[in-house]
């Protein structure tokens, strides 16, 4: 009773913040929780019911986790998982370093007039469908028709079949994520650093403090909470690919699967012939559970460092 | 970005710079060849981020004949506007798709940043007892999700939004990823000391947040406005799931479909022996490309409209945390 | 602040104006609708015992947009004769699978579905419970239908003896043809009538490849086996054509399959075949002349319809006996949906649909005098309109012989259909449907190695030889002899039933 009667008063005392994220909240109760219920669909072997889905569902036979053998019982279960999770780091680790770089490259540039067309021209990319950027990758990398093998041909060099050699593929991948992404990731810091209270600055450069030593000790140390959040964000979905990446640009080609297959296309080549929704929500599961996990383990060792850059 | 710290370091030498800001002239951006370094750096990337798109007008100017009998190249072998004229005679359509995206954007924008800053500044703030709880309500989203059947039905069968406006706008509000990075911001931009003597003349909390909060978070606020905006102006998928009605279909919405029917075509073997009734119905390669191009240029040039807030000294500077 | 205040005004204005724009012409078709309640009268014995109902009927295709306008037709139309009205859904070509998947699963209420082997799965869907039976419902409402329809796709679409959908009647069997570009053909003047099979083409391809430097010889194309196929016709699981038929067989164990993926390769060596084949997505269109054979499944007078739409003859020679599968009597159905509250509503409709040539020839053709025209021999032309406002799936729809013709069709033509079905031969599994249900995490894993092994092996594009041992491998060791001994277990306990 006493208990109710803090937590009462507790709530009175916080109602104007609750009032704040009362749309919020309601949204993520019908738009996100409500569905979850769905997630049963995993361990089961769905089948149609007349009554409508939560008959369907009800009436299905609980198979355990039969549907997420799927993801384990090949030997394309680990090269998946690696693919998956080395090409995830890479995007990470690389796209931090590039977004902030261009951020803070930006941020910093005389005549801004012109680093904003950089801006803008920077963030095309972001706007194009994978289907589309699959084509144009196809303009260079067609055998007879790409460009690459038109100037390899210039030099009397022996044409490559692009599509066919794996080697190059870990390349061109990070290569156009990052070209990708670069724009469109940036906008977040710099909007970060745009913020900073430029007196620090003023400071430093009274101080004789070099640019260098600026973006050093001012600008990363100011933007660092952000970069640490998005990072441990980026953790949580390192077991789930960009699809379109890596189906529509290497266009399904077979002899690349062994550095193009992740868990994404596996699951969508898997299911192609089946459409077996358990299957599918079994294999989001997974990925959303690992990925959960990471970012768990991950807060932390955030936390046991610095509590205010923490997720909570 | 190895040029970084060499450059840098070359530019090692003191400079007394003046206070006030002379106009164009940036006291705090990179001397003389450093900035000449990055501006080719930066300068090239950018280009080469917009080539392709060069590339994708460069076809949808070239003759359909050229590009089955060559593929796509970069200098066409003819060039021609029926591309254009294809694009033209269903405007009708295009128009009303235009609309649907506008209204779309416009609207969910709004919408979506007024409920996302609301949510983030009150887990934002150390004097909401529940913050943790609610920060991770908010989180858990960002990775699990029920999946489209169940959120189909919560759409359709709850709520009753088949063939409605509102079944583009309000799947697309809340982004649990945006209310983080928002608090973030808040945390950061925010002092608490200028919230504390706002309290002490007696604001309420409301109050200081539309006029104190606000102002002082204006990059954070658009940075939020512009995601919704691209993310909005880019969604096919809920139109795909939603809407049958033809005059409620995005503009993202039409030119996915078009891709999609194309690639479903082509793995159908058992349609050969329709395919040219179900092909003449789809636009050709050069009026796909004149579609990408209506559809991304607009919203490509509408950044700098963003960007006007990206600027600095919006922050007060007198007050340090 | 100000100026953003009202610069959102303005485009909130503009986009309100252009949704009014827009919207006009839809509105138009609207306004009409409400008022066709009478009407009834002399085959009104029907209609006065029925309530009213709405059926919902969910068909692949690009939305039309006089679609409204000709509905309203067809619901005077069914109002009277069976007291219903139709509210028919196009759903795109490249949606229509992954819609109808999320509707099914989510339980919505719709009466009528179409449902194929290549679309919105028939055997899947009718396994796992998706649509009614239907063999007692057209006893009793689909006398007319059954009795048009030819037995074949009534026999071949039953799922232990149940079936869960009705088929369109239209060419029954499925014939691999190779077609010529018929102008290449007489310029060289060569002999295309000795040509039965891939290896009869070579001495043609190489006088094209020299002779020709703009034409590809070979518009890509995944090579023709004879096998009838299990699941998806890339897929590995078969049964032989001829010889021991009743042994569920890995076909890229086969010698038939090692021999034609050599002449393939062959060719692709040769430089007949795109260099790009296994990755490039040319769509190869008839309109352009750049190719000199192509690979097409065949239904009668078939290449007049290329030759119109190419708009040059186009010519064909057939690669087998045309054979009756599974996926070719499942090739486009409609199915009554479990949830459906009108089940013997939609059965009357669809009833009607098969067997009325007015109703048929009205949602396929459109208005007469807005659509098309009708010419003095009882053949029909169509209007511009047409093409741009009223373009539907005809195959899609249901029975094609009842379909009026157009003026440049033979006379002939739906007779030479009956003709074609007559002479098709039922292969081996016809009516077998392999429920993958118990071996689904193998077939994902095979379903994986497929895709990456056939696509270039069967456009010739890489050296069988060396790849099909490691494909076989690969398959082996993703579970294939589990699955072929389910197929085959379950294929002679079917048999047995038969």
């Amino acid at each position: 009773m006493q208990r109710l009667k803090k937590f009462g008063r507790n709530i009175y005392d916080n109602r104007i913040w609750l009032l704040m994220i009362l749309p919020g909240f309601v949204w993520l109760i019908v738009m996100k929780y409500l569905p979850m219920v769905g997630q049963v669909m995993a361990f089961k072997d769905f089948r149609f019911h007349p009554d409508g889905f939560f008959a369907s569902v009800y009436h299905s036979e609980w198979v355990g986790l039969d549907n997420f053998k799927f993801l384990f019982s090949t030997n394309d279960a680990y090269l998946i998982t690696r693919n998956t999770v080395l090409y995830n780091l890479v995007f990470i680790i690389l796209g931090l370093i590039l977004a902030v770089g261009v951020a803070i490259i930006l941020s910093e540039l005389t005549k801004q007039k012109l680093a904003k067309i950089y801006q803008t021209g920077m963030l095309f990319p972001h706007f194009l469908s994978w289907v589309v950027v699959s084509y144009f990758v196809f303009a260079f990398l067609s055998v007879d028709r790409g460009l690459f093998n038109s100037v390899l041909e210039m030099f009397n060099i022996e044409p490559v079949s692009w599509y066919n050699e794996s080697a190059y593929w870990p390349y061109f991948l990070i290569a156009i994520s990052q070209w990708k992404g670069v724009g469109f990731g940036s906008i977040v810091y710099l909007a970060a650093i745009v913020g900073i209270d430029r007196t620090y600055y003023e400071a430093a450069m009274i101080d004789g403090a070099t640019k260098w030593q600026q973006i050093w000790r001012i600008t990363i140390p100011m933007i660092m909470p952000l970069i640490i959040i998005l990072t441990i964000l980026n953790i949580g979905s390192i077991f789930s690919a960009d699809f379109g990446l890596f189906y529509q640009v290497p266009r399904d080609s077979g002899p690349l699967y062994s550095v193009t297959n992740v868990i994404d296309t596996y699951v969508y080549r898997g299911l192609m012939s089946m459409g077996d929704i358990g299957m599918s929500t079994a294999a989001g599961l997974y990925q959303a559970t690992v990925g959960f996990l990471l970012i768990l383990l991950t807060n932390y060792i955030v936390r046991k460092i610095d509590k205010d850059s923490a997720l909570f | 970005m190895d040029t970084l710290p060499k450059s840098a370091a070359s530019t090692k030498r003191k400079r007394f710079l003046p206070l006030r800001k002379k106009k164009k002239f940036n006291p705090y951006g990179f001397s003389g060849k450093t900035s000449v370094v990055m501006h080719i750096l930066l300068g090239s990337f950018a280009f080469l981020c917009v080539f392709p798109f060069i590339y994708v007008i460069i076809i949808s100017l070239s003759s359909e004949q050229s590009l089955s009998l060559h593929g796509y190249r970069i200098i066409p072998e003819e060039w021609s506007l029926e591309a254009y004229m294809y694009l033209w005679q269903v405007r009708s359509q295009i128009f009303r798709a235009y609309g649907v995206t506008l209204f779309v954007t416009i609207v969910g924008t709004i919408l979506s940043v007024s409920v996302i800053a609301l949510y983030a500044y009150a887990i934002s703030r150390k004097q909401f007892l529940y913050r943790k709880q609610f920060t991770f309500i908010a989180f858990f989203t960002m990775l699990f999700s029920g999946g489209m059947v169940p959120f189909y039905i919560v759409m359709t069968q709850f709520l009753g939004l088949k063939n409605s406006i509102w079944a583009l706008i309000l799947p697309m509000t809340v982004n649990a990823f945006y209310i983080i990075i928002m608090r973030t911001f808040f945390q950061r931009s925010v002092p608490e000391a200028v919230l504390e003597s706002a309290r002490i003349d007696g604001a309420g909390e409301f109050r200081i947040f539309l006029k104190i909060v606000l102002p002082l978070s204006i990059p954070g606020i658009a940075t939020i406005a512009l995601f919704n905006t691209l993310a909005y102006w880019n969604d096919w998928f809920n139109a795909l799931l939603f809407i049958d009605n033809p005059s409620l279909v995005p503009l993202q919405s039409l030119l996915m479909r078009i891709e999609n029917n194309l690639d479903f075509i082509r793995q159908n073997a058992m349609l050969s022996s329709q395919n040219g009734s179900i092909l003449a119905s789809i636009p050709q390669d050069s009026a796909r490309m004149a579609m990408v191009v209506i559809a991304t240029l607009p919203i490509a040039l509408s950044y700098p409209f963003f960007q006007k807030y990206f600027v600095r000294g919006l922050t007060i500077g007198s007050v340090k945390e | 602040m100000k100026k953003t205040i009202l610069l959102l005004a303005m485009l909130l204005g503009m986009v309100g104006l252009l949704i009014a724009c827009g919207g006009e012409e839809a509105g138009e078709g609207k306004s009409e609708t409400t008022e066709n309640e009478g009407g009834t009268g002399d085959t009104g014995e029907v209609g006065e015992k029925l309530d009213p109902v709405t059926l919902t009927w969910y068909l692949i295709g690009t939305p039309q947009q006089d679609l409204e306008l000709v509905m309203e037709e067809v619901n005077k139309y069914t109002e009277e004769k069976i007291n219903a009205t139709i509210d028919l859904r196009l759903l795109d070509w490249g949606e229509f699978d992954e819609r109808m998947q999320v509707i099914t699963t989510s339980g919505e209420n719709y009466d009528i579905a179409f449902t194929s082997s290549w679309a919105n799965n028939y055997a899947l869907n009718a396994r796992r419970g998706a649509f009614a039976e239907l063999n007692e419902l057209m006893d009793q409402y689909g006398k007319e239908m059954k009795e048009l329809i030819d037995p074949a796709f009534l026999e071949g679409a039953q799922i232990d003896g149940k079936l869960y959908a009705v088929p369109t009647n239209k060419e029954v069997g499925q014939q691999a043809v190779l077609s010529f570009n018929h102008e290449l053909v007489e310029k060289h003047d060569l002999d295309i009538s000795t040509v039965n099979s891939l290896t009869d083409l070579e001495p043609l391809l190489a006088v094209i490849k020299e002779k020709e430097t703009d034409v590809t010889p070979i518009a890509t194309f995944d090579a023709y086996l004879p096998f009838d196929s299990i699941l998806q016709e890339e897929m590995p699981f078969a049964f032989r054509l001829d010889g021991n038929t009743d042994e569920v067989v890995n076909k890229y164990e086969e010698e038939v399959t090692m021999e034609t993926l050599k002449v393939m390769h062959d060719y692709y060596k040769k430089g007949y075949i795109r260099p790009d084949a296994a990755t490039s997505t040319d769509s190869w269109p008839l309109e352009t002349p750049n190719w000199f054979v192509r690979k097409e499944l065949y239904q009668p007078y078939a290449e007049s319809v290329w030759s119109r739409s190419a708009g040059y003859e186009i010519v064909t020679r057939p690669l087998h006996e045309p054979y009756v599968f599974n996926n070719s009597v499942t090739g486009s159905m409609q199915a009554i949906s479990t949830t459906s509250q009108n089940p013997e509503r939609a059965m009357m409709f669809l009833n009607l649909l098969n067997t009325d040539p007015y109703l048929r020839n009205l949602i396929d053709k459109g208005i007469e005098g807005v659509h098309y025209e009708e010419n003095a021999d009882g053949s029909i032309t169509d209007l511009p309109v047409r093409v741009e406002r009223y373009n539907m799936p005809s195959f899609a729809i249901g029975n094609q012989l009842i379909l009026k013709l157009y003026e440049d069709d033979p006379a002939d033509k739906w007779e030479a259909f009956e003709e074609f079905n007559e002479k098709s031969i039922p292969s081996p599994a016809l009516g077998f449907y392999f429920d993958s249900n118990p071996v689904r995490t193998e077939i994902a894993a095979i379903s994986n190695v497929t895709s990456e092994f056939s696509p270039a092996l069967l456009k010739g594009a890489v050296d069988p030889e060396e790849f099909i041992p490691e494909f076989n491998k690969k398959l082996y060791e993703a579970g294939m002899q589990d699955v072929l001994d389910e197929i085959q277990r379950q294929y002679d306990e079917w048999k047995e039933n038969q």
